[in-house]
């Protein structure tokens, strides 16, 4: 494709992306593409971890440290914008957490300390009830209030919700982008293919790997203290669920491990057809994507959807 | 002077003791080859004196500084730098990230500028003749491309101590001269090297002096032609010699 048919179709998509709220979408509609959205967010923000080589089994650690710290910061009466951003700090210290005590951990014993991370999380929501409101959770969590300085109709309703959850997307692609396109994408690299030979060239690898983890931890708890500032209640089995630690991998794997937009467009072809089509229709299931998508990758796609449209390098593993 | 010293050095894998009070000294300037049978320790003490071990006992001198137990990284801003007998590139990242990835995160001598970075790559690239290889992948080399890569990334971090790891090892006759060139152009450009080979004709031709690892322990140590005829290095490599 040429340049200028490049640069319609990017036209044609964003104005697709950008429309929706404006010209009266249903609500409920309007919900779920922002959850695709934020889906897309948090398979982008868990690719940059598989980046520097860290596969995580617990992203659900995250996006829920974001949605408790946005949804008690809301509560005590913090604008939910502010609180949000409060749970996204909060989700990038958690993370940055389980970096450094799992810094000797790589492959397979990694995923699982990361996997229980989530549910001692879960665990803790769960019984400190004086703060999580224990198994029952937190209610009336307000959604976003209106901006006076934008147009009414970018703010008002979900679209507040709809066009943040598309800007968090946004931003974190382009972090990704420029973590590609930096000496930070040349570090995780290294430290991911080759740790050892990384530290005898002036690599320290440790403080990269929190970084990782604390950059993907931060993109995670947004899009967690989004949520749950759109479904208005949190609770420890919703948002430490498993749901949130499975689903970001096997989108970002399905789409492509390590490619820009693979995840993100996996994340959001895969969560629309598992709720627009699948769940009306045949609700039981309405998860049979997720799981067709893990086996076509495993079985015939080891590069997911991006593989598709690159060359295959020769020799290439 | 001795630019690298090692004092005492033991290293215990559990029961085996993979070197026993190894004293070892390379001068500036000088190239020292180590050698030895397989399992004699030499890799070990190149882990060791590379910091990727921590010895069970002795010490290990660079530059007049105590640097044992000291992290790669800060080996390697000293001045330390390393090859491996079996290539360790970044296998999916190109080749001239490979060569980046030192140039952009060593110790000393850092640019700020991307371009310069990367002038200094195609530069290193050039000198070890994989220019052309740069956009390709490193998981695309052929066996003797990745041990070019090998010494480019070696070099990457401007080291001035070099610990090579069988350079020559699986190599053309063709490959093995370029290596013995490879040797001369290191050594004018004032690096002191110490390096394993198994190619007692590369040794003759470029090293100043050798060692003879065994079982651990240092066995012989000399000029070349010494080392080379000496009953103990044929024990070593043969056994023991029960014929007529």
């Amino acid at each position: 494709m040429g340049r200028p048919g490049r640069i319609g179709l990017g036209l044609v998509a964003a104005a697709l992306v950008v429309l929706p709220p404006l010209t009266g979408f249903h609500p409920y509609y309007l919900y779920l593409v922002s959850t695709a959205l934020l889906f897309g967010t948090v398979a982008t923000s868990w690719n940059l971890l598989a980046y520097a080589g860290q596969i995580s089994f617990g992203h659900a650690a995250f996006f829920g440290l974001g949605g408790y710290g946005a949804a008690l910061a809301s509560l005590a009466g913090l604008s939910p914008w502010l609180a949000i951003a409060l749970g996204g700090g909060i989700g990038a210290l958690g993370a940055a957490g389980i970096g450094l005590a799992s810094a000797r951990l790589r492959g397979a014993y990694l995923a699982l300390a990361t996997l229980a991370y989530a549910e001692i999380w879960r665990g803790v929501a769960h019984n400190w009830t004086t703060v999580s409101g224990g198994g029952e959770g937190l209610i009336g969590i307000p959604p976003l209030p209106t901006l006076g300085w934008l147009p009414l109709d970018f703010t008002r309703g979900r679209a507040g919700s709809y066009y943040l959850s598309l800007a968090f997307l946004v931003v974190v692609v382009a972090v990704f982008w420029g973590m590609l396109h930096s000496r930070l994408g040349l570090a995780f690299a290294a430290v991911r293919e080759e740790e050892e030979r990384a530290s005898l060239l002036g690599v320290h690898p440790l403080p990269w790997k929190i970084l990782a983890f604390a950059l993907s931890g931060f993109f995670s708890a947004l899009a967690g203290g989004l949520y749950v500032h759109m479904v208005g209640v949190v609770e420890p089995d919703l948002i430490f669920s498993r749901y949130f630690s499975i689903l970001p991998l096997v989108m970002a794997t399905f789409g492509g491990l390590h490619t820009l937009l693979g995840p993100a467009m996996a994340a959001l072809g895969l969560y629309l057809v598992s709720e627009l089509l699948l769940h009306p229709y045949v609700p039981a299931f309405h998860q049979l994507p997720y799981a067709l998508a893990l086996i076509v990758v495993v079985l015939y796609l080891p590069g997911g959807l991006s593989g598709l449209f690159t060359r295959k390098p020769r020799g290439a593993a | 002077m001795a630019l690298l010293e090692g004092r005492g050095l033991s290293m215990a894998f559990g029961g085996l003791l993979a070197l026993r009070g190894v004293d070892i000294a390379v001068e500036e300037h000088q190239v020292v080859g180590l050698l030895g049978p397989n399992g004699a320790g030499k890799t070990t003490l190149f882990n060791i004196l590379s910091g990727l071990l921590r010895p069970t006992a002795g010490e290990v001198w660079f530059g007049g500084r105590r640097v044992t137990n000291l992290a790669p990284w800060r080996l390697s801003g000293l001045g330390v730098g390393r090859t491996f007998q079996i290539a360790r590139p970044f296998a999916r990242s190109t080749v001239l990230d490979n060569v980046l990835v030192g140039i952009t995160f060593r110790g000393r001598h850092r640019y700020g500028r991307a371009l310069d970075r990367r002038h200094e790559a195609e530069r290193l690239l050039a000198t070890v003749g994989l220019a052309d290889k740069a956009p390709a992948r490193a998981n695309e080399l052929s066996l003797g491309e990745r041990k070019r890569l090998e010494l480019a990334m070696a070099l990457s971090t401007r080291p001035t101590f070099l610990l090579l790891d069988e350079l020559a090892s699986g190599l053309s006759p063709k490959g093995r001269e370029e290596v013995v060139r490879f040797y001369g152009r290191l050594k004018e450009r004032g690096l002191t090297i110490f390096a394993i080979e198994h190619s007692f004709r590369i040794l003759a031709h470029v090293a100043d002096r050798l060692v003879v690892l065994d079982q651990g322990t240092i066995v012989a140590e000399g000029r070349p032609e010494q080392v080379l005829g000496s009953p103990r290095v044929v024990q070593a490599y043969l056994g023991e010699d029960d014929g007529p």
